[in-house]
């Protein structure tokens, strides 16, 4: 095992660590929990998407949003295949864990339960996690976790052109259907700005960027999310509260609301007229929202009855 | 023309693998009349979840040659599609990607 101060110069150097040999074991512990953190938000987007993939329009749509499906089960296995490695344990990771202790993204556990919310998810929800990993992909210092997000920006690509094109036909549509589709981005729009987390000026220290984790910091990476989905969003004619300003003459997005506020996830419905504190926001993610434990248990019950019935058997 | 359009063709991306259509092999045919293009295509599999896109990107990139007014494609499964119709531009990008061709 390396010093500290061998693996810091390692660390700055750019080199990529490649086995826990070459780690300290604080890099071990934060390249698990953002491993867990990765592996967590993809294996828990396929109930999410699957619960309103069933309601696709037509046999294509369906096979198109099955194969996303398909593809965030494998970015799930590659992160946690990762984690195995490292010497956890995938099996008690996925299927013994309390839904509660699950660390994905709050947005998941609100409801989607149209077509068009399933698009607008994967227009938006998947745009995040495209900023998110592919900042991983650009400057992760674990070698295996950044060789293997080669396939997965591809695959994220093709999961952003399902959602846009379809939001773009809804949009086109006119009439209810435009007028459905505004209404799933005002409640998923906030929702993906709140993903990034904290704000920098909150979040004075950040470890994952001292290891080399990710590069960019959280606000960096939510102006990113803004600089696509905001203009893109206005090209198709729908409204998002967001507008493009400058600082210092370089572009800067910026929310047309108090962030962050209140949320009701039970109505789906944001009020802009109160703001909150971010500890009330993490005690809201803390909590989990309406789906944590239908969809974790999506997975874990089947898993632990076949167990049961199986337990003599072969 | 016919010559046009097909290096127009492979243009196109397919959405899902870092590979032209022409190069991947799925182009069957083409054929011009008066402005009206046929295109016999197939896909790399019967349930492949990207043709809707696919069929959308040939149709609106055929449509921006001049002298196209109207694109009829076909979807044909015989000869089925296999690896063995990549051409070896197709398969160097596949293999770069890390699909076993």
């Amino acid at each position: 095992m390396p010093s500290a101060a061998e693996f810091a110069q390692t660390i700055k150097s750019g080199e990529l660590i490649e086995s826990p040999s070459e780690m300290t074991p604080e890099y071990l512990r934060e390249l698990k929990h953002t491993l867990i953190v990765s592996g967590d938000t993809e294996l828990i987007s396929a109930p999410a998407y699957y619960l309103a993939a069933k309601r696709a329009p037509s046999i294509n749509a369906f096979m198109t949003g099955i194969a996303i499906i398909q593809d965030e089960l494998a970015h799930a296995h590659i992160a946690y295949h990762i984690l195995e490695e490292l010497g956890e344990d995938q099996e008690k990771l996925i299927f013994s864990r309390d839904p509660k202790s699950f660390r994905y993204p709050y947005a998941f556990d609100v409801p989607l339960e149209s077509w068009t919310e399933l698009v607008v998810a994967n227009g938006m929800y998947d745009q995040a996690g495209f900023c998110l990993l592919g900042d991983i992909h650009d400057k992760c210092s674990y070698g295996p976790w950044k060789r293997g997000l080669n396939k997965v920006m591809a695959e994220e690509n093709f999961h952003l052109r399902n959602g846009r094109t379809w939001m773009k036909r809804i949009s086109q549509a006119g009439g209810a259907a435009k007028d459905e589709l505004q209404r799933a981005v005002d409640w998923m729009f906030p929702l993906s700005v709140e993903w990034f987390g904290l704000p920098d000026t909150m979040k004075m220290h950040s470890t994952q960027l001292e290891y080399r984790l990710k590069g960019l910091t959280n606000d960096q990476l939510r102006q990113w999310w803004l600089s696509t989905v905001v203009p893109y969003c206005e090209e198709i004619g729908i409204k998002v509260p967001a507008h493009k300003g400058t600082n210092d003459g370089q572009d800067l997005w910026e929310l047309d609301y108090p962030f962050p506020c209140e949320f009701d996830a039970q109505a789906k419905r944001w009020d802009f007229s109160k703001p909150i504190t971010w500890d009330d926001v993490l005690a809201r993610w803390r909590e989990r929202g309406p789906r944590n434990a239908e969809m974790v248990a999506m997975f874990q019950e089947e898993f632990h009855k076949f167990r049961k019935t199986h337990k003599n058997g072969a | 023309m016919t010559q046009r359009l097909w290096a127009a063709l492979a243009e196109v991306q397919d959405p899902e693998m870092p590979v032209n259509l022409v190069d991947l092999g799925v182009i069957y045919g083409i054929a011009e009349h008066g402005g009206i293009v046929d295109v016999d295509l197939t896909f790399t599999a019967m349930g492949c979840p990207a043709s809707d896109f696919i069929l959308e990107d040939v149709r609106e990139r055929l449509l921006r040659e001049p002298g196209v007014r109207e694109v009829r494609i076909n979807v044909v499964w015989n000869p089925p599609w296999t690896a063995a119709r990549l051409t070896p531009e197709g398969r160097d990008a596949l293999e770069a990607w890390g699909l076993a061709v």
